[in-house]
């Protein structure tokens, strides 16, 4: 984990990116700067599940518990696969 | 050149000059006195403040799309002379960049730019006004078209419909349509479709019709995008996001990743998030009609064995 994050770390979506979600998946759309395209990114529902949640408020914790009650993980197990998608999403600046 | 209206910076070859509302409040020089309107898809649009040989020109390179028995157009657009040299400064002759086009929304008006061009269209009364640096020649057409391809696009998305990075190809009545970016096939596919009616082979319109979505082409393509064949709507059979392949094969895509392929895939209107928006709801109305597919194809025409069978 990140030496300054810990479970009660929140993040917050980058506020250009547009989401709908169809049929338990999302599409995010982040707008393209002039001239260029728009970046896309398309999340199976455990990735929708927890971008569904970012919102500023809601905890690293939250969302570790959040994908424990859903799926059969442990909290190790959510709490790797959750900064992994995380780090993804910061990446692509869908995520701050 | 000291500008009108705007701040007052002296222009070089790379300045750029943002018009602001008190430019485009400014705008007094009409061409001349003549209109033309044009019909593009169920888009009226009204072309005003042309002088002759403008209004003689774009008569004559829309001929197909010109609508003489229209007097009351859904926008309209006032053509002002720009009184300036360049709004966003012209690339040093021998240098490359790719073409800068700059846009801003205030309420219902969205106003955007470029080189050659600024205009602004406001969707709550369908008025606008394009200020042009030139009164003919490709500046002239280069800024019109420009500005009329990013009026129609953002017409056609709050009426429902939705202008696609595609080619349109009818068979037998129905419009096929394959989208993809640059380079994906769309001219291929239209080249090996000799036969049948070409809508466009850059830009489709998919529009909402009282039996369902339609497709239709538009005019508005720069020297090496092909005329549509015709100024027609069709019923749209299936749309497929092109993939170049050795081999030929179709497999459909649905949900969150058809409307993904899809709404990343319209021009103009995805650089801003209220748009982005607009698009994603548009195209996933559209697509609980429409079905949407991955096509791998070569370059011979066998793929209209998959994406057409028993009709070619």
């Amino acid at each position: 984990m990140d030496e300054a994050m810990d479970r009660s770390t929140v993040f917050v979506k980058n506020h250009d990116a547009v989401y709908r979600i169809y049929d338990g998946e999302a599409v995010v759309v982040l707008p393209g700067e002039a001239g260029e395209a728009a970046e896309r990114r398309h999340l199976n529902q455990i990735g929708t599940l927890v971008w569904d949640r970012i919102d500023g408020r809601t905890t690293l914790g939250d969302l570790i518990e959040a994908v424990v009650q859903e799926y059969e993980v442990t909290p190790e197990e959510a709490e790797r696969d959750i900064l992994e998608f995380i780090a993804s999403l910061r990446e692509q600046k869908m995520v701050r | 050149m000291w500008l009108p209206g705007g701040q007052a910076e002296k222009v070089t070859e790379t300045a750029d000059f943002r018009p602001g509302e008190d430019y485009f409040g400014g705008l007094e020089r009409p061409f001349g006195g003549q209109g033309v309107v044009l019909a593009i898809g169920p888009l009226r649009m009204g072309l005003e403040g042309l002088d002759a040989d403008q209004a003689r020109e774009i008569g004559s390179r829309f001929h197909a799309f010109v609508d003489a028995a229209c007097t009351w157009p859904d926008v309209k657009i006032a053509l002002r002379d720009a009184g300036v040299g360049a709004f966003l400064g012209m690339p040093r002759p021998g240098t490359y960049e790719v073409y800068r086009l700059e846009s801003r929304t205030f309420g219902s008006r969205l106003a955007l730019w470029s080189y050659e061009f600024a205009g602004f269209i406001d969707s709550a009364d369908g008025r606008g006004a394009l200020a042009l640096v030139e009164r003919a020649g490709p500046l002239f057409e280069r800024g019109l078209e420009n500005f009329l391809r990013v009026v129609t696009a953002s017409w056609m998305l709050r009426r429902g419909g939705f202008l696609l990075h595609a080619c349109g190809v009818v068979r037998d009545g129905m419009a096929y349509i394959f989208f993809g970016p640059s380079g994906a096939g769309k001219t291929t596919v239209t080249q090996l479709s000799p036969n049948d009616t070409i809508l466009s082979d850059d830009l489709t319109l998919v529009v909402p019709g009282p039996t369902g979505y339609m497709a239709a082409g538009i005019p508005f393509g720069l020297a090496h995008h092909r005329v549509p064949d015709t100024t027609g709507s069709f019923p749209i059979a299936a749309m497929h996001r092109l993939v170049q392949s050795r081999s030929v094969r179709r497999d459909p895509i649905r949900g969150a990743r058809a409307v993904g392929e899809v709404a990343t895939s319209l021009p103009f209107v995805m650089q801003e998030t209220s748009q982005a928006a607009l698009a994603l709801d548009t195209v996933e109305k559209a697509l609980a009609t429409i079905p949407v597919y991955r096509l791998e194809f070569r370059k011979d025409d066998a793929f209209w064995g998959v994406v057409a069978p028993g009709r070619n």
